[in-house]
């Protein structure tokens, strides 16, 4: 077998394997009504997952596998934090976000 | 302005007495046709990720060279890309690819780091299979981290758009800006350089999207412990798995929080 068909191989199960994991759940809603402890449990998503994909990035930098803290990261993060937290916008967050990552960047090398 | 402001979601734009000169005038008030709305809908989703798109362009650039750089071409690239649709995985995928890991453990490890969606799909069917009717199975396809987040933290809150329209077209411009970064990747390497550091706006803009979503004390104790937890986890558990790990976590905190303190509101 080719290393071409191989990696086709590849994206095919991990689209089919990929778009059951997302699907199913939307597909099966309403068949019967959610259990009320599913509910509050799913209440949380947003905030949790939002977090999740915010704290690692904002704490480590990763090269090769390895996880290494970023001072730099940290203090842009609480920077763009207040922003968010003060003002609301997205853009203000991004914006504070980045300059003070370069900042700190320039200033801490890293 | 590119993005409608978030805390105005949740107040002026739901005010049903105002007479229409008083709303913003980003918000339109449609005249009640719904081709128009599904259009207005659609461009309304394709805004709310504007603020991300930059942020995927390395993310992309680094798929597309991942793919030409383990000997394959430009159809493997943007195929993948097309049927996977999910970033951290495809890079993952053909990594291990590439250092020829068997291909049970490849498929495997990128479906761990996508078990997320699984979770994100229980979540938003509430959400959007009122409205998407029998073929509600194929808005799984959409389902990634950024139009997750824009339509459970900002489109599920405006009663000027339809959801399932709103959550589309913000999944098409990060298809769209995806594909065109990962075919550039693909043709010429990742040619961004690592110190801009494009890759950190990805986490700002869901920091900005966080605040929101953060409206009864038990979601901010939630987002605390899943912090926590992923702080400590991600680094040391393998195949991303920490961060699975830790929504799980913040979940369950949340729920047995929000037990304890029914309805108690906080002004975050």
């Amino acid at each position: 077998m080719s290393e071409r068909t191989e990696f086709w191989i590849v994206i095919f199960a991990l689209a089919t394997g990929t778009f059951l994991l997302r699907s199913l759940p939307l597909w099966l809603y309403g068949h019967r009504p959610a259990p009320r402890w599913l509910e509050r449990l799913l209440r949380h998503v947003p905030a949790a997952a939002l977090t999740a994909l915010v704290v690692p990035a904002s704490l480590y930098t990763k090269t090769d596998g390895v996880y290494e803290l970023a001072p730099a990261r940290i203090i842009a993060a609480l920077a763009a934090l207040f922003v968010a937290l003060r003002w609301r916008s997205v853009v203000a967050t991004l914006a504070t976000g980045m300059v003070v990552l370069w900042v700190g960047q320039a200033l801490l090398g890293g | 302005m590119i993005l409608p402001d978030m805390a105005c979601s949740h107040g002026s734009a739901a005010v049903t007495g105002a007479p229409v000169h008083v709303l913003p005038s980003r918000i339109r008030v449609t005249g009640g046709s719904p081709v128009s709305r599904t259009r207005e809908s659609l461009i309304a989703g394709a805004r709310s990720v504007a603020p991300i798109i930059i942020g995927i362009v390395p993310f992309g650039l680094v798929a597309g060279a991942a793919v030409t750089a383990a000997g394959l071409g430009l159809a493997e690239a943007v195929g993948m890309s097309l049927l996977v649709n999910a970033g951290a995985s495809q890079i993952a995928a053909t990594a291990l690819f590439s250092e020829g890991a068997p291909l049970l453990v490849t498929v495997g490890t990128a479906l761990v780091i996508n078990a997320r969606m699984f979770i994100y799909s229980t979540s938003i069917a509430p959400v959007l299979a009122p409205e998407a009717g029998r073929w509600r199975a194929l808005l799984g396809h959409p389902l990634v981290d950024q139009s997750y987040a824009v339509t459970m933290t900002v489109g599920r809150y405006r009663d000027d758009i339809s959801l399932v329209p709103f959550y589309v077209g913000s999944w098409l411009v990060l298809a769209i800006v995806w594909q065109i970064s990962n075919i550039a990747g693909a043709l010429a390497g990742a040619f961004v350089p690592a110190s801009w550091s494009l890759d950190f706006a990805v986490p700002l803009v869901f920091l900005a999207m966080l605040v929101p979503a953060l409206k009864f004390r038990a979601d901010v104790e939630a987002a605390i412990a899943t912090g926590i937890a992923a702080a400590i986890l991600v680094p040391v558990l393998p195949m991303q798995t920490g961060l699975i790990v830790a929504i799980v976590i913040g979940m369950v905190w949340g729920a047995a929080r929000h037990h304890e303190h029914p309805a108690e509101e906080v002004d975050v």
